[in-house]
């Protein structure tokens, strides 16, 4: 596509990146096809090409974008679908990225998004904030009827039942291999996942250290930043990333680390992506170390012997998440493991679009999340699953707030095939129990 | 390209207009404010662009009647907008018309097996009216480049083909019966689930119309059961000619490929470049594909690949797996995206008689040199529709006005060989003016007197198709 | 009789006409409401001028006999695809079938449901309107969307949008192999699921008709499989498995001779040759043949009826002068042979709901402003 920045313009290496990215769309369109936003709205303003067009407007002519612009792109899940399906490798994350941070830096929000937007960036990212901040909803849900606005209700909702209590496993230190040591991964124990269930990294812990890695929860880690990073929050996420980016070089140039797991595919796509957030940082060099060793947990486990298990005729529908199927492609892995462990895994229709979770997508934007939500969960009860399995919390939340059937993080089904312990979703109240095969 | 100038009387009343627009239609269905009009602007032809006076997402038969009346009243020029991934500017807007765009009406209305046809709202894509009745084994068979994305409206507006036509027949083939609407804002059924008209073929005029008679809303189309299984074998040769002959000796064999596709040189290195299918570097490439059980398809491959030989091809693979098919369409499917990497590029869609493929690619090549800039072909050979791709730079002041007039004198060598100016991208307004190259003056005036009948103020789709000196007398009469 | 030689010379004698024009290919297919006025035959455009095998491409002058354009073809084992009846032998009459002819009343064959009908094998006409002006739509190309498609308009319009001069054609190979399914007794419900069974599978059905009562006097279905000679046999063991649920005995026949004039019968409605009664041809929902069928009997007990087109066409022979179009379906009717009283008094054509008939109407005003071509013939 044609553009008209200035020369000027362009040594601005944001701009230069973006008038990139631009120059390869095509306009074709095929983006359109994909967009969950595009499929519930039916706007091209609401679709990835008609962002790209209004980035591209507001960049070109250095414009404070209007409430209406501003609008459409708050209204983008940052799925990634859309680089999924383009033909011409439109780089679309870096560009939404960089529009979210120019709108953040020239737009003035009105007062209440103003404030919502700051206590999502001041709590979630913060565990013991955010745990107790749940517990407060909980106390506040009853009284869901006098909030004023539909995001203040999503978020009562969004909390969960029970808050467990904390894990001690996600303290810093390191979890010795159960078989001869393959190699040394760091975890990235997250943030808002270790407050909503201390189940996955305790099963991921368990998995791995069983299947031969020695497991390193590295001290000064924390959250990889994305929340606010979607939120345009530039200074808020890369002051957190440059934490952990600090905290698994110190792992890499001591012990040394084959690799940095992360079991939240939200979380992964962007630590991926560290190495582009920081190149014209001095921390470029070491972002990128990170940005190279960052595995989502399926890709280590494609890489240890994953035991055959037998033939469970447990029927598991694989929930892809968007941050794991297009953020970072990894379409296979999952089913693989989950096929070898012996479950039997069905796949919904549809099984690219966003069930609307999104970060704080489904607090943000709960009527578009609540659509997609429904279209999703419909889909999935359609193959009639035993158990729903997803790579990353926030599906699980989002899914699990409007199913009885049991959803587990895929690390606990195979944790559990391999000697585990049963997970606790599958005996939770108000689910159906699904049949429990026997496992070994 | 030369736009008339809009009419100032319905710029000055775009407030009253959008009005009443939105008297008929839920608020988020009508898009009026400039911030937003422009991402309407064009759709996947961006060298013309100009944003509407406004855009409305109508989402039943009755409310886009509602639109219609609305600006037949008040005179407003309606472009009617499937998912706006026409390459040749079939739905770009005029400064005074409203963009009615159909996309949000995309409900299946009936799959009905025993009778083999589908009814369904024209906003649906193309793919995803195959994914309807997939589960059934059925699909629908005309399969455009863009199927994922492409609404069933334009499809119809356009008589989009595929590349499966050469046994599947295009949309108007696929097209049993249309809901549509007229300017006056009347709802009409033309044709159904059942075969031929009763009378005049009306629904084979609105089938490739352009959104100039009508806004169709629903359609009923033929739907097939899938074939057991399909195979491609790709071959390679060291020249266009050769590969030419051999497609057209494949075709008088009697043996019916479903898909007979071609690259030239260029295209195979551009494309191995960027998605890496493990092509072989020759001068052209054929894929060929056929369709039945195992036993079927390897007994017309088998006849296939001995035609093949007779003409020497550097490289013969034959698919023996799911995966390696996936593998031989692989690069033929990335090429568009392919091409956009190297820069930006116009598609042309002439076609033109098979015999002629070799002369045709030759001069293709000569008039490259002559202009300076890069082709890459990537075609339909089994019905001689050509896709040449233009490269140039959208950013370099001069360079597409260039690529115009070459893309303007292939077009002109297709007619010129006894073919026509689109296969099945449509004229738009990307060739409008190249028409009076391939009718004469009365032939495009009984055209426009199709048009006088269905939309006599001219109103749909507006500067589209006829040139504008030809369609001058008309547009001024009822101005 | 007026019979121009050549394209400019139709032109002149249109453009010179002064009154009502009866045009004519071979004048074999006197169809549609009495028009009265001079002939004109188009049989002296007679001609191939262009065939491209290796394109499948043919183009002729409208006069051109159909068995010349037939015989052509066969020469480079080709034919045209959709398989045209010939009428003769049910309106009686032994002119010369010509392609010009064809198309204006864009006949077809059983084969209409795999290939389409012809207008969907017509690739271009050259055409002198009412106002004698030559024109030209389409080309000789397969995939042209350039401009509207007069072409699918002028095809079926029986001469009252202009007069044909020129049709180009896509044509198609002759298989190597034919057979034909046969499925004996059935009753016309269970032949029209097994017709719509066969033609809902996987195997590339190019016929699928019943008749209630078949050459042998019992009924039979009939479904035919061509191509390659091993698939030919493939598919054929297969349709008959799909088949063989619906009741009746099932056999293959597989003598290509046999198969043909089979197919033939169909096509051109044999059943109904040398008889007397009003032939009516309904285009349906494939769905609802039988029922209206049934409906028909209730009132008319003596019907001869044949299906083709897996149900979607079907024949009726009625007594003279009564009108087939009082029971409900969704489709048309077209009454194909009738007196001429009948065909005054009955629309021969179904009559078209007031929005489209304005819509045609002022397409012809158009065409032919002086109404002059075949007018009143559609109605």
């Amino acid at each position: 596509m044609q553009t008209t920045f200035t020369d000027d313009q362009l040594k601005d290496p944001g701009i230069q990146r973006a008038n990139d990215i631009l120059r390869a769309c095509v306009h074709c369109g095929f983006c359109t096809a994909t967009c969950p936003t595009y499929q519930v709205l039916g706007d091209e303003l609401d679709s990835p090409r008609g962002r790209i067009y209004q980035i591209k407007d507001m960049l070109e002519n250095e414009r404070v974008p209007d409430a209406k612009t501003v609008m459409h792109i708050d209204r983008c899940l940052s799925c990634l679908a859309c680089m999924t399906t383009c033909p011409s490798g439109v780089h679309y994350m870096h560009l939404v990225d960089h529009a979210r941070e120019y709108i953040e830096n020239t737009y003035k929000r009105p007062f209440t998004d103003r404030a919502l937007r700051w206590i999502l960036a001041q709590i979630l990212p913060y565990p013991m904030r955010f745990r107790w901040a749940l517990i407060g909803a909980k106390i506040g849900r009853p009284f869901r009827f006098l909030m004023p606005d539909a995001r203040l209700k999503a978020m009562l909702d969004m909390a969960p039942r029970s808050i467990p209590p904390v894990s001690r496993n996600d303290d810093p230190q390191s979890f010795a291999p159960v078989v001869t040591k393959k190699m040394r991964v760091a975890l990235m124990t997250g943030c808002a996942q270790k407050a909503l269930n201390t189940d996955i990294n305790d099963a991921t812990i368990r998995l791995l250290t069983r299947l031969g890695c020695e497991v390193v929860v590295a001290e000064g880690a924390g959250c990889c930043g994305a929340l606010t990073h979607h939120m345009g929050k530039a200074k808020e996420s890369h002051a957190t990333a440059a934490k952990n980016i600090a905290a698994w070089c110190a792992e890499m140039d001591g012990a040394g680390l084959d690799g940095i797991v992360i079991n939240t595919s939200g979380c992964g796509t962007t630590v991926k992506d560290y190495g582009h957030m920081f190149r014209n940082d001095p921390l470029a060099e070491d972002a990128s170390r990170v940005s190279g060793l960052a595995m989502d947990v399926s890709e280590v486990l494609m890489k240890l012997d994953l035991p055959e298990g037998d033939a469970k005729h447990t029927v598991v529908a694989y929930h892809a998440a968007c941050s794991l199927q297009h953020g970072q492609q990894i379409k296979t892995f999952p089913k693989e493991l989950l096929k070898k462990a012996g479950f039997t895994v069905v796949e919904p229709a549809d099984s690219h679009l966003c069930c609307g979770s999104a970060g704080t997508y489904n607090l943000m934007q709960p009527e578009i999340s609540g659509q997609l939500k429904a279209r999703k969960v419909r889909t999935l009860e359609a193959k009639n699953p035993d158990i729903i399995a997803a790579g990353n919390i926030g599906c699980m939340m989002q899914i699990g707030s409007a199913t009885d059937v049991p959803i587990v993080h895929t690390v606990e089904l195979l944790d559990w095939a391999t000697g585990g312990p049963q997970p606790r979703a599958l005996t939770e109240p108000g689910k159906k129990v699904p049949e429990i095969p026997i496992l070994r | 390209m030369e736009m008339p100038a809009p009419n100032p009387e319905v710029l000055a009343k775009k407030a009253r207009v959008v009005a009443q627009l939105q008297d008929v239609l839920p608020r988020s269905a009508v898009i009026f404010e400039e911030s937003e009009t422009r991402a309407y602007e064009c759709d996947a032809l961006t060298a013309y662009r100009c944003p509407p006076l406004a855009a409305v997402l109508p989402s039943s038969t009755q409310e886009v009647a509602a639109v219609l009346k609305v600006c037949h009243a008040e005179g407003v020029p309606v472009v009617p907008r499937g998912a706006g991934t026409s390459l040749a500017g079939g739905a770009m807007p005029t400064a005074d018309s409203v963009i009615l765009g159909v996309a949000r009406m995309t409900e299946v209305l009936e799959a009905d097996y025993a009778n083999r046809t589908i009814r369904v709202q024209t906003g649906r894509t193309n793919l995803s009216v195959s994914g309807a009745v997939e589960e059934e084994g059925f699909f629908y068979a005309p399969d455009p480049s863009s199927q994922l994305a492409c609404a069933i409206a334009g499809n119809i507006a356009m008589n989009s083909g595929g590349a499966h036509c050469l046994k599947y027949g295009v949309t108007t083939n696929n097209l049993m019966g249309v809901t549509m609407v007229t300017m006056e804002g009347e709802i009409v059924e033309i044709g159904g689930a059942y075969l031929d008209a009763s009378g005049l073929d009306l629904l084979g005029v609105i089938c490739g119309s352009e959104g100039q008679l009508g806004v169709v809303t629903e359609a009923t189309l033929r739907i097939l059961h899938k074939p057991e299984g399909a195979r491609p074998v790709l071959m390679g040769f060291d020249s266009n000619e050769v590969a030419g002959e051999c497609v057209s000796d494949i075709i008088k064999s009697g043996i019916l490929p479903v898909a007979i596709e071609f690259m030239d040189r260029p295209c195979i290195r551009a494309t191995e470049a960027f998605a890496g299918a493990g092509y072989p570097d020759c001068e052209a490439l054929l894929i060929v594909e056929v369709e039945g059980s195992e036993e079927e398809i390897a007994a017309q491959l088998e006849r296939i690949l001995a035609i093949a030989r007779t003409h020497n091809p550097v490289e013969l693979r034959e698919s023996r797996s799911a995966d390696e098919s996936a593998r031989i369409w692989l690069g033929r499917k990335s090429a568009f995206g392919a091409m956009g990497q190297i820069n930006d590029y116009m598609c042309l869609d002439g076609t033109i008689p098979v015999s002629q493929l070799p002369y045709v690619l030759r001069r293709i090549g000569e008039l490259s040199k002559e202009y300076g800039l890069d082709v890459g072909n990537v075609f339909h050979a089994g019905d001689g529709n050509m896709h040449p791709l233009i490269l140039f730079d959208a950013n370099k002041p001069g360079d597409l006005e260039k690529c115009e007039a070459f893309g303007a004198d292939i077009l002109r060598l297709c007619v010129e060989v006894g073919g026509c100016l689109t296969g099945e991208h449509g004229v738009g307004i990307e060739k409008r003016d190249l028409m009076v190259d391939q009718y004469a003056p009365a032939d495009l005036d009984i055209q426009m007197a199709v048009k006088d009948v269905f939309d006599p103020k001219w109103l749909l789709n507006p500067a589209k198709v006829f040139p504008l000196a030809s369609s001058e007398t008309r547009r001024m009469a009822v101005a | 009789m007026m019979r121009p030689k050549s394209e400019a010379e139709l032109a002149d004698m249109v453009a010179g006409a002064t009154a009502a024009l009866r045009i004519q290919g071979g004048g074999t297919r006197d169809i549609g409401a009495p028009v009265a006025g001079a002939v004109l035959s188009t049989g002296g455009l007679s001609g191939v001028s262009l065939y491209e095998p290796g394109a499948l491409t043919l183009v002729a002058g409208a006069g051109t006999p159909v068995a010349e354009i037939e015989a052509t073809l066969a020469s480079e084992k080709q034919r045209l695809a959709f398989e045209p009846m010939d009428h003769r032998g049910l309106l009686g009459g032994d002119g010369v079938s010509t392609i010009g002819g064809v198309v204006a009343a864009n006949v077809s064959g059983p084969r209409r449901i795999q290939v389409g009908a012809c207008r969907d094998s017509l690739l271009g006409v050259r055409f002198v309107d009412g106002a004698g002006r030559a024109l030209k739509n389409g080309g000789r190309v397969m995939k042209n969307v350039t401009g509207y498609d007069l072409v699918k308009l002028m095809a079926g319009s029986w001469g009252t949008l202009g007069v044909l001069s020129e049709v180009s054609l896509k044509v198609q190979a002759m298989p190597e192999a034919v057979g034909c399914v046969l499925v004996h007794g059935l009753s016309e419900v269970d032949a029209v699921s097994a017709m719509s069974a066969a033609l809902g599978s996987p195997y590339d059905v190019s016929g699928a008709a019943h008749a209630p009562v078949g050459a042998d006097g019992h009924p039979v279905t009939m479904i035919r499989i061509e191509g390659l000679e091993a698939s030919v046999a493939y598919r054929a063991a297969k349709l008959t498995d799909v088949l063989s649920s619906f009741g009746g005995e099932v056999s293959v026949e597989r003598d290509p001779d046999r198969v043909a004039a089979g197919w033939t019968w169909v096509r051109d409605v044999a059943v109904m040759h040398n008889t007397v009664g009003d032939v009516w041809r309904f285009s349906v929902k494939p769905s609802e043949a039988s029922g209206v069928v049934a409906n028909l009997r209730a009132a008319q007990p003596d019907l001869v009826v044949l299906y083709d087109w897996g149900g979607g066409l079907v024949w009726v022979k009625m007594p003279e002068g009564v009108d087939a179009r009082q029971v409900d379906f969704h489709g048309h009717a077209t009454l194909v042979r009738g007196s001429e009283a009948t065909r005054k008094s009955l629309a021969v054509f179904q009559p078209e709901p007031a929005p489209l008939a304005a819509l045609s109407n002022g397409l012809r005003a158009q065409f032919d402003p002086r109404g002059i071509l075949n007018p009143g013939l559609m109605g």
